[in-house]
């Protein structure tokens, strides 16, 4: 019974903490931290891993690659860099997309809800739907890409960042070989989703 | 280190220090390593930077050489992510890598001699990352190796892709 109290404090001061840290961070559009491009490969490989709502969504794409196994497990990562690319450039040449940080959150709540619910859509639907977020997420990294001789090791850094994230997704996502893992996998599907919600209370 | 020397070896290092080649230069390698014949596109990119040092020599004027080199890194990148390599297009691409990487590679050196070591520099340390680089890539054979390289051929098109539209702009 003492220890059924323990684990629900325990549980109690986890929500609240993690909920502590998504008020006090920031969306997407506020990846540079001191509002100054530092240029260069570090710079550009610390860029997407500031904003939480990035980071759970790439998280998501590996995870729910992993999910859907082969051949989603690999088409998924090697699509999305390039579709966000794609999302990035449009950005740098000034073309604006409505909605981008209502985009980057609902990615969190479609990418974490489909992992939730185990949902195991057709492969061009799920590369659909996640390249239709890519460009939302190149988009808004696009905008901040600096100009100059740093641009490409800054896109090199950035580039691998995010896709070490997904990668980082897809080795979570390898639990779901063992039913424990599954659960595990599909509770961590709930926590991205209700992340995106947050981020999608603030954006809106 | 003589100044010849030092001349050889500051081309040498370029390729393999600057971003955009390094760029290239890794997509022609992992492209190369699909490759049965891989050193007849080791060869026509040789060829390409030898032509493209010429034209240096001949004072060619400014050209868009970087933004080329952007682009054949966007394109090896993505043909390298989607496994597909025909040979025609290896070697067209191969001739384009070396001839924009060798107009995106004039020589700051004082003299006639120097320059033409820096550009023997450059020519041995782009055609030494080629062979080194794909003689490893064609040694992966795990299928989980294989997606690796895969995923690293869109994170250079990724990145090729960015720096191309902030060339653009």
């Amino acid at each position: 019974m003492r220890d059924h109290e323990h684990s629900n404090i325990a549980d109690a001061l986890g929500v609240a903490l993690v909920a502590a840290l998504l008020l006090a961070s920031r969306p997407a559009f506020a990846h540079l931290v001191d509002g100054s491009a530092t240029g260069g490969f570090v710079g550009g490989f610390a860029h997407p891993l500031f904003g939480l709502d990035h980071v759970v969504a790439m998280i998501a794409v590996g995870l729910w690659g992993a999910f859907l196994g082969p051949p989603a497990i690999w088409l998924l990562p090697i699509t999305f860099p390039m579709v966000m690319a794609v999302g990035g450039a449009i950005a740098i040449l000034g073309v604006p997309v409505p909605g981008v940080e209502i985009g980057i959150a609902s990615s969190a709540i479609a990418l974490g809800g489909m992992i939730a619910l185990a949902a195991r859509p057709p492969l061009v639907i799920a590369a659909l739907i996640v390249g239709a977020f890519a460009i939302f997420h190149g988009h808004a990294h696009g905008a901040e890409l600096p100009p100059g001789s740093d641009a490409v090791a800054f896109s090199v850094g950035f580039v691998m960042a995010t896709g070490l994230l997904h990668l980082a997704g897809i080795a979570f996502g390898l639990l779901t070989r063992w039913p424990a893992g599954r659960i595990g996998v599909r509770a961590a599907g709930v926590g991205i989703a209700l992340v995106g919600a947050l981020f999608l209370s603030k954006a809106i | 280190m003589s100044g010849l020397l030092q001349a050889f070896v500051d081309g040498f290092i370029n390729p393999l220090t600057t971003p955009a080649h390094v760029l290239v230069l890794l997509a022609l390698a992992l492209l190369m390593a699909r490759e049965p014949q891989r050193f007849v596109v080791l060869l026509v990119f040789a060829l390409a930077l030898v032509a493209g040092f010429v034209a240096i020599v001949l004072a060619v004027e400014t050209t868009p050489a970087r933004t080329v080199l952007l682009a054949v890194a966007a394109a090896l990148g993505a043909m390298v992510a989607a496994a597909w390599a025909p040979k025609l297009l290896a070697w067209l691409f191969a001739a384009i890598a070396g001839a924009a990487l060798a107009l995106d590679s004039p020589p700051q050196a004082v003299t006639i001699t120097e320059a033409y070591a820096t550009l023997a520099g450059t020519t041995v340390g782009a055609c030494a990352m080629l062979v080194v680089v794909s003689a490893v890539a064609a040694h992966v054979h795990a299928d989980w190796q294989r997606l690796g390289l895969r995923i690293l051929g869109s994170w250079i098109a990724a990145s090729a892709i960015l720096v191309l539209a902030v060339q653009l702009r």
